[in-house]
């Protein structure tokens, strides 16, 4: 567990200069301030349609007990990650990124939602998976349901769920997803987007898709 | 400055006008499976320093923890892993944590798709281990990705 807070200790000074331009408390923050800010401005090209055969229509459950399908119920575009609501490790990583890209986004004029299929049904329930993403984002919407439903999800993500080790701690860790799926109102998948690049880069790509076609 | 140099590299796809076409092309890369956080976000230290052994902790930590793998091939680029040989769902499956740190030669289809290289590894041609030892220089990248020992 020592690692799991060590490294979301580190993450804190990356995430916290990410925009500043300013000062850094380090070269390797001045360094990852300086790359991010050069990745944002490569050009991206004109948007496509997605060469892998990724999503597809489902039925889970909401953080408010509501059922939800793939389509967004007000219409907006989604932010779609597997990972944990209940979270001790490092998705740390991925869903702070989904939530300051949400708001990234809004002051592009895009509505986006944000939302959280769980990896880990146990863990993440109806009942506790609200408050935490709270925390993230106030749109913030988590998704679980039936070990048949969430398995039928994950196929259509093709997203590994392994178990790779017991923490003593909190229990089961799986190894789950990587990318940030975006998609339009209706559940198409447009693109996916690592989690690993700064919002400012992540931004661009998602309103280089709303702004296109593809996307209405 | 040379970290900008190497992420422009690595992102070259990006120096692209236009993307290629849209089905993907088969390649053979060599190259490491890497961490990508903790490559591009420097937070860990340099570029040097968090790939190889020194790394393959942080590493196995990173790939279980929803991190992309990517392979940072010879030609300087990094791949972002979509799929690898064995393992029958996305990135960050058991194939890859057996993986992590080590120098592959890859076999696949890539994709160039909003300034970023993907591939899915149809076939790992070869694995060679971890070859890049760089814990003698660097000792563990992080420290504390080292297990507490049992008390």
């Amino acid at each position: 567990m020592r690692f799991a807070v060590a490294f979301m200790a580190s993450l804190l000074p990356v995430l916290a200069h990410a925009h500043d331009g300013v000062t850094h408390g380090s070269d390797a923050e001045a360094a990852a301030h300086q790359a991010e800010a050069a990745v944002a401005n490569l050009p991206l090209g004109a948007p496509t349609e997605l060469p892998f055969d990724l999503g597809g229509q489902f039925e889970l459950v909401d953080h408010t007990g509501s059922a939800r399908s793939e389509a967004d119920p007000d219409g907006h575009s989604q932010l779609l990650f597997f990972g944990y609501a209940n979270c001790p490790s490092i998705c740390a990583v991925a869903m702070p990124m989904m939530a300051e890209l949400t708001d990234a986004l809004l002051t592009d004029g895009f509505k986006v939602r944000p939302v959280m299929v769980t990896i880990d049904p146990e863990r993440d329930t109806v009942v506790n998976m609200g408050p935490e993403l709270e925390k993230l984002h106030e749109d913030f919407v988590g998704l679980t349901g039936s070990d048949d439903q969430l398995a039928h999800v994950y196929d259509l993500f093709q997203i590994s769920r392994e178990k790779v080790f017991d923490d003593p701690e909190y229990g089961a860790v799986y190894a789950h997803g990587s990318h940030i799926y975006l998609l339009d109102d209706q559940g198409k998948v447009l693109t996916l987007i690592p989690p690993i690049l700064g919002v400012e880069r992540a931004q661009k790509i998602v309103a280089n898709y709303l702004d296109s076609d593809i996307a209405q | 400055m040379k970290r900008l140099s190497i992420l422009l590299a690595v992102m070259g796809a990006a120096a692209s006008p236009t993307y290629a076409a849209e089905q993907g092309e088969r390649i053979e890369i060599k190259g490491e499976l890497i961490d990508t956080w903790c490559y591009f976000s420097g937070v860990m230290g340099g570029p040097d320093a968090v790939v190889g052994s020194a790394h393959h902790t942080c590493a196995l930590w990173c790939s279980a923890g929803g991190i992309p793998v990517g392979l940072l091939g010879e030609d300087g680029k990094v791949y972002m892993v979509l799929k690898i040989d064995g393992d029958d769902t996305s990135a960050s499956g058991d194939t890859l944590l057996s993986l992590a740190s080590h120098q592959i030669e890859a076999d696949g289809l890539y994709y160039e798709r909003d300034g970023l290289n993907y591939i899915v590894v149809e076939n790992v041609v070869s694995d060679n281990g971890i070859t890049y030892r760089n814990h003698e220089d660097y000792g563990p990248v992080p420290g504390f990705a080292l297990p507490e020992p049992k008390e």
